[in-house]
This record gives structure tokens, sequence and C-alpha cells, in this order.
């Protein structure tokens, strides 16, 4: 009943979403002031039969109603309830399902929180989203319905979740990583809406920025959960693979990363506007060719959702629409606009400029090396795989000059800066980046001239010069109390999320240089020596979870005979879906992290065991944590919620 | 010109969808096997069940047939054993080439014939057996030789020993009807 219930709902929401997609558009141009106001009700109707079927389908898996074929699949009677709840969204189905929940969900947003905006843009904005929703929801009705049922036939107990899905990092990874994708939707309509009008100016780019930046911020905090998830679950303690899932993920946030430094730009000087609505109409669309990726089949990946090339057919085509009729509304729209502002070779416009530059070029390297094995086979020159070196040689390249300018960037003023008075401010950060720097490797007793010695470097440099540039802007207002409150948040959230991007870079060299890594065989009571802690192996066990067996490891850690930690990693062996699981054993510090997995029984009562010591490994997730957080206060800068004087909009409406 | 450039992002995303929608209808795991119209190469290799046994590639020749690589250590190929059996049952003549996991000298049991045998006999017999024989390459240089990158793979070599094709995955029903059967019936004929 429910989940006929929940099958409705979402032809309901369908239906609205057709009538959101139409009639405020249509009364944008006929100038029909009734249909225009009708697009706040439809998008919020959306949202709530979007919700009540996502409602339904998580009902269907917590009461184990086999009789859907999607419950039988994914999840079990012996799960735990709250993977049966993240279950709904593991399946190709259930999680194209959480893509228009949420994707209903920043258009009600939008709806809700544009007060400020002109009925006229408002409308246009809230049926383009209406337009996008009209393909993912039928995508989701008619080519891959979560709420199929099986019957007359349907079996007594389901074939369980995943059990790679089976962790926590999974319960938070899919919907904050979906908000960030789909996010930059609202971007997207933004500035189809503009360009519609033929309006892009200060005002339009400060009603986009706090969308950009709310949907950066998701993709940011789901891409580093991502990365956290492979870590824990994985086992052998990687956290990027370059793996043609991830770099759809990451394309989408690089392309998101230029458009909220252009905007910038834009809504400060009202200039780089066809860059800023080219990377707003860029970062939707390699969120949708991501989509394609992963739900198509065209590339091999472990992220990959069974594959159909009905759905990829239908995903393509509605690509193809969506930003092909984007892109082709852009190219003759976009001639006739044109940007006053004058600026110096060297100003901040130069260098956001450069910023944006660096990022799109590290895009499209991604891009290329996703992509080039699916180019090169298609023109008949057989196949070819590009892996981990290729990105990690292009990204050491690309890192160094764009950490160079970061640190610079945030000095340089709008319009043009002399040189002189920059001079003496970066020499003191330069000096104090390379004593902290040397001073921390030192430490380590580790000054050598390798990786990790210019991932500190340039880490200090970009660290330093943010924390010494919020500084001196305060004491420009006189006292640094006084400054400190004078200074708008989003300033802040810049200064955070670029030492992010410090203490991410020290974390990226630190593990790639000092990682060590031994695999050993164990019987209970051996010690393995490894970077000098003492891992000595105490007990293994069976396991009896809820839908698992295995074996557990106990191990005691010791540095110089003092006692460090209790190590406790598992080897799960999930009964229905009969696969072998490693749960590692961490225990994590700021420097460093400990991390053993368990592997085979070996004979003689012995244990296969990786162990390794990675330094600094948590600085990865900690700079992704501190640009979201940095994204986070930007956010909650007052400007985005001051209300637009009366002037600007009665100007806009008649654009 | 000034125009132009602003269509240029749309000629790259056109351009992009069509590789999108070529790479659509292709296998992205099919890859262009080195050994294709290649004969067999030269090996010399032990029967698994009975290794006085030696089968070299002349041994092969007079009739068309499939060389499966495969290993009870392999789930996909136990999984396709049932469908093999099938084919075998409606005629299709199938060799298996055993392909032993390498091991590791400090971790692993040393290679035991007797309890491969017993092993790889309980699985067949619990899944069916499609194999005439099976032959085993336990330093897995055939494999290497034919370009094999893991298992399952199937090889369709015809009557003069002769690789006409090499697929890499399972077989089930449908690949078997939509690429395998068509190239076994034009191989197969005098």
């Amino acid at each position: 009943m429910i989940v006929e219930a929940g099958q409705l709902a979402l032809t309901f929401a369908f239906a609205l979403s057709l009538l959101l997609a139409i009639l405020p558009l249509y009364g944008s141009f006929v100038a029909n002031q009734r249909m225009l106001l009708l697009a706040k009700p439809l998008a919020l109707g959306q949202f709530l039969f979007c919700l009540l079927a996502m409602l339904a389908l998580i009902y269907a898996f917590r009461t184990n109603d086999f009789t859907v074929v999607n419950v039988a699949q994914n999840s079990s009677t012996t799960l735990p309830w709250y993977y049966q709840i993240t279950a709904s969204f593991g399946s190709h189905e259930g999680s194209m399902l959480l893509w228009v929940l949420m994707l209903a969900g920043w258009t009600a947003l939008v709806a809700q929180f544009s007060k400020a905006l002109p009925l006229l843009l408002l409308g246009r904005i809230l049926g383009i989203l209406g337009i996008i929703c009209v393909g993912f929801i039928a995508f989701s009705l008619f080519m891959s319905n979560p709420f199929e049922r099986s019957l007359p036939f349907f079996p007594v107990e389901g074939r369980d979740l995943n059990p790679l899905l089976q962790d926590f990092g999974m319960i938070m990874h899919p919907p904050t990583l979906y908000m960030g994708y789909v996010g930059f939707a609202v971007a997207f309509a933004f500035a189809i809406a503009a360009l519609m009008g033929g309006r892009f100016d200060s005002v339009w780019a400060r009603w986009v920025r706090p969308w950009a930046l709310a949907a950066w911020l998701f993709l940011t905090l789901g891409i580093m959960l991502g990365s956290w998830w492979a870590y824990n679950e994985l086992g052998w303690g990687g956290w990027w693979f370059w793996d043609p899932v991830e770099n759809a993920s990451f394309m989408p946030w690089l392309a998101g990363t230029a458009l909220i430094h252009s905007l910038a730009v834009t809504e400060k000087r009202g200039t780089f506007k066809s860059w800023t609505v080219l990377l707003a109409l860029a970062a939707f669309a390699l969120s949708l060719v991501g989509a394609f990726l992963v739900r198509s089949g065209v590339l091999v990946s472990v992220h990959s959702f069974a594959t159909d090339p009905g759905r990829g057919m239908y995903l393509l085509v509605f690509l193809l629409l969506v930003v092909g009729g984007s892109l082709l509304l852009y190219g003759m729209r976009m001639n006739s606009v044109r940007s006053q502002a004058r600026y110096q070779l060297f100003s901040r416009e130069m260098v956001l400029w450069g910023n944006n530059i660096f990022l799109l070029t590290a895009c499209l390297i991604v891009f290329l090396g996703t992509l080039f094995p699916l180019f090169h086979k298609e023109l008949g020159l057989g196949s070819i795989s590009i892996g981990e070196p290729f990105f990690n040689q292009m990204f050491y390249y690309l890192t160094i000059p764009f950490a160079l300018m970061l640190g610079l960037g945030p000095w340089v003023r709008w319009k043009q800066q002399q040189f002189t008075p920059l001079v003496k401010p970066l020499g003191l950060v330069a000096v104090a980046s390379l004593v902290l720097a040397l001073g921390v490797l030192a430490s380590m007793q580790s000054v050598q001239a390798n990786l990790a010695l210019l991932g500190m470097l340039l880490g200090a440099w970009v660290g330093v010069s943010a924390l010494a540039e919020v500084m001196l802007r305060m004491r420009q207002f006189g006292s640094v109390t006084q400054g400190m409150t004078k200074l708008n948040a989003s300033h802040y959230g810049m200064t955070l999320a670029h030492i992010g991007f410090a203490v991410l870079v020290i974390g990226v060299a630190m593990t790639k240089t000092y990682t060590e890594e031994r695999d050993v065989r164990m019987e209970e009571g051996d010690t393995a020596t490894l970077a000098g802690y003492q891992f000595t192996l105490v007990d293994v066990y069976d396991l009896d979870g809820p839908n698992y067996g295995g074996q557990a490891a106990e191990l005691d850690v010791r540095k110089d005979g003092r006692y460090i930690t209790h190590l406790h990693a598992e080897k799960r062996f999930y009964r229905i879906q009969r696969t072998i699981m490693t749960e590692a054993a961490v225990h994590a510090r700021l420097s460093r992290d400990l991390y053993v997995s368990l592997g085979e029984e070996l004979p003689g009562n012995a244990w296969a065991l990786r162990i390794q010591v990675k330094p600094f490994v948590r600085w990865i997730w900690l700079g992704g944590l501190l640009m979201s957080l940095g994204a986070l206060l930007a956010l909650a800068d007052k400007r985005y919620r001051r209300k637009t004087p009366p002037a600007i909009k009665q100007e806009v409406a008649n654009a | 010109m000034r125009k132009l450039f602003f269509y240029v992002p749309l000629a790259l995303f056109l351009l992009l969808t069509v590789f999108l929608l070529s790479g659509l209808f292709s296998d992205p795991r099919e890859r262009e096997s080195a050994s294709l119209n290649k004969a067999l190469p030269e090996f010399a290799l032990a029967d698994l069940m009975q290794p006085q046994q030696i089968w070299t590639p002349q041994q092969l020749h007079g009739e068309t047939f499939l060389l499966n690589v495969w290993g009870t250590w392999c789930p996909t190929c136990n999984a396709e054993l049932g469908y093999l059996t099938e084919l075998r049952k409606q005629g299709v003549k199938i060799v298996g080439l055993y392909y032993e996991l390498p091991r590791d000298p400090t971790f692993d049991t040393p290679f035991n014939l007797k309890t491969l045998q017993q092993d790889v006999a309980q699985k067949l017999q619990q899944n069916g057996d499609p194999y005439q024989f099976n032959i085993l390459d336990l330093e897995r240089s055939l494999s290497l030789d034919l370009g094999v990158s893991g298992a399952p793979e199937t090889f369709l070599v015809d009557a003069d020993g002769i690789v006409r094709a090499h697929h890499i995955g399972d077989i089930n029903p449908r690949i078997w009807r939509a690429k395998l059967a068509p190239l076994y019936q034009q191989w197969s004929q005098p």
C-alpha cells in the first residue's frame, strides 16, 4: 500500500514538475503575473511529493518488503536498521530517487529564500529548475523505478546490501555528494535565466554567489567523506584512486571552485561575465556528464551501477538537450555582453584570472585522463589505460605555481597593485614559512630535498600568507579587535578555505613521502616493528555480527616500550553476499595514523597483516573540512541577506 | 570572429557527445587481443588431472574449440561453469586452461597438485563439468603469451589452431548468442 502511495507521490511530483517547467517560463514571456506566481507553490509541492516518495521507499526497506525488487536486491532482514535506511539509496534506482529529492529540495529552497529576487527572474529560474526536474523525475519514474514489484513470485529473504556500503561514511557520503552535484543546478538556472534576460551585473552575481558556495560546500564535504570512507573500508590505506567516478566528482568541484572565484570578480568589478556564466554552465554540465559516466557503463569503475544502454541513452539525450541547449543559448547571447571594467596587469582581477586558468587546466587534465581511453578506443586506436602516475605528475606540476599564486592572491588589490608595498610583508611571509617548514621537518629529523619539503614549504607559504593578510587587514581598521568585527564573514571564509588548502597540500605531501608499510606474517604473541612502533598481535578470534561472520584481531601498540594504544582490526565475511570485507583498525592522531588491516589466515596458526604508519594523513581530510567551513562562513556574510534596493529591483524587472 | 568564439564550448560539447554515444554501444572491457588471428603460442603443458599427459598446440588441431581460462578461486568462473556445461551438451568443445594464482613464498602454502585436483573435481561436480580436459598453466606462461588479463577469459580457436576471438569476462546466454555463437558457427564450418 505504502509503496503504491510512494509511486503515486512520485507521479504527482512529475505532474507538478511539468507544470513548473512550462507555466512560469511561459508566463515570463507573455508577462502573465499569475503564472509567475505559481512557480513557488509548484516548487514546494514538487518537493513535498518527492519527499513522500523517498519516505515510502525507506518504509519499504524498513519493513523488509521483498516484493519490491529494489528492496529484495539491496537489503535483508539481518541488515541493521540504519543500513536498511541507507540501503534505500544504495542501488541505482534508490540513488536516483535521492538525486531527484535533492534537486526538488534545492528548487524549493530557491523558491523559499529568494524574496529579494524580481518575480520575473525567480519565475524563470524555477522554471529552468523545473525542466531539469522533469528530466530526472521521468528518468526515475520510467527508466529506473525504485518501487517496481516482483509479484507474484518474490523472495523471502533479500540479497543484502553490498558490504562495501555498510559503513558510516556511506551513510553520509552519497547525500552530501548529491547535494553538491545537484546544487550546481541552481547556479546553472541563474545563468540561463540571466542569458534569457541578457543581464549579468554585480547584483546578479551577488544573488548567485551564496547558491554556488552552498553547492561547493556540499561537494567538498561529499568528496572528502568519500575519500575517508575508501580509506577505512577498502583496507589498504589509500585515500584517492583517480577512479573514473572519483574524477567525475572532482571535475565539477574544480569548475565550481573556479566559479566561486570568478563570481567574486563579477560581483566586485562587474567583469569576467562571459567567463562566470560559462563556469556556471560547466559546473552543472560536468555534474551531468559525471552522472552519465557512472550510470551508463561507458567507463569501468568500482562505483559503476549495473549497466543498461537504455538508461545511458536517455541520460545522453537529456545531457544533449540541457547542456547543448544552454551552450547554444550562451553562444547566441553572450557576444552582446560587454565588460567595461579596466584593470592593470598586476591586479586582483589578473590573479583570479590566473586561478581560473589553473583550475580549468586541472579540470581539463582530469577530463582528458578520464575520457582519453574512451576517445582512443572509439577512434579505433585500441585500448589504453591512464592511471595514477599521469594524474599525480600533472597535479604535482600544477600545484606548485597554483600554491605560489594562492599565497600572493589575497594581498593584491583590485584594479591595480604596485609591487613595492608588497615586498616587505610577502618577504616576511616567505621567511616565516621557510622557518616553519624547516622547523617542523627538523623536529621530525627528516630535512631532505623531497616532496615532503616542497609540500611543507608550499603549505606554509599559503597558510602563513593567508593568516598574515587577515591580521594586516584587521589592523587597517585601527586595532585588531576593532577590525575583527569590521571584516566581513566572507573574508574570514576565504582565509579559512585557503588555510584548508594549505593543510591539504601538507597532508598529501607528507603522507606520500613518509608512509611506511609492511606486510607481515604473525602468530599470536608476535611483534612487528615499523617506524619505531611495536605492534603485538594479542589475540585473534571469531566474529559474530548480525549479517556477517569473520575474524577480529587485537593488537597492542608500543613505542620504546611505552603503551600507545590498542587496535581492533576485522575481516568480515558477509554471509548473504558471500564477500569478504576488511575493516581496518585505525589509531588517528594529527601527526600520524597507525593503520592495520587483517589479511588471510596462514598455515601454522598465523595471520597475514598489513601494517602502515601514515604521517599527517588526517590533514588531507582536515584540509577538506576547513575548506567547507570556509564556505559556510562565507555563506553567513550579511550582504547575501540584504534586501535589494527597490530601484535595482525595478531595473532588473524591466530587463 | 568574436561572435564565433562563444560557440566554441558548444562545438566541444557536441564532439564529446559523439564519443559518449559511440562509447555507449561498445563494451568498455573489450580489448583488442594481441593473439587474435595468430596461431596458438608454442607450449607443452601437463594435463591437470593426468599430469603424465603433456598437451602441445598440435594435439589440439582438427576441431574448433573454446579455450576457457579459469580457476576455482575465481567466483565468476565458477558461475559460468553451468552455462558452459550446457554448451558442451550442445556439442561445443571446450578445453580448460587452469590459471593457478601466483604464490607468496612466505605466506602461502606451497603448491600441491593433489589438493588442487580435489578442489577442481569438487567444483566441477557442484557446478557442472564443461571441459574435455584441463591444461594446467602452473607458471602462467601460456596465459601470459595469450595476453590473458584475468579470469574468466575465453579464446575461440579454429581447426588449424588459429585464435579467432578473445572474450574477456564471463560467458552467459546473452553474450554467447550475440557475440560468440556467430563466430563459432563461422569458424567451425570446414
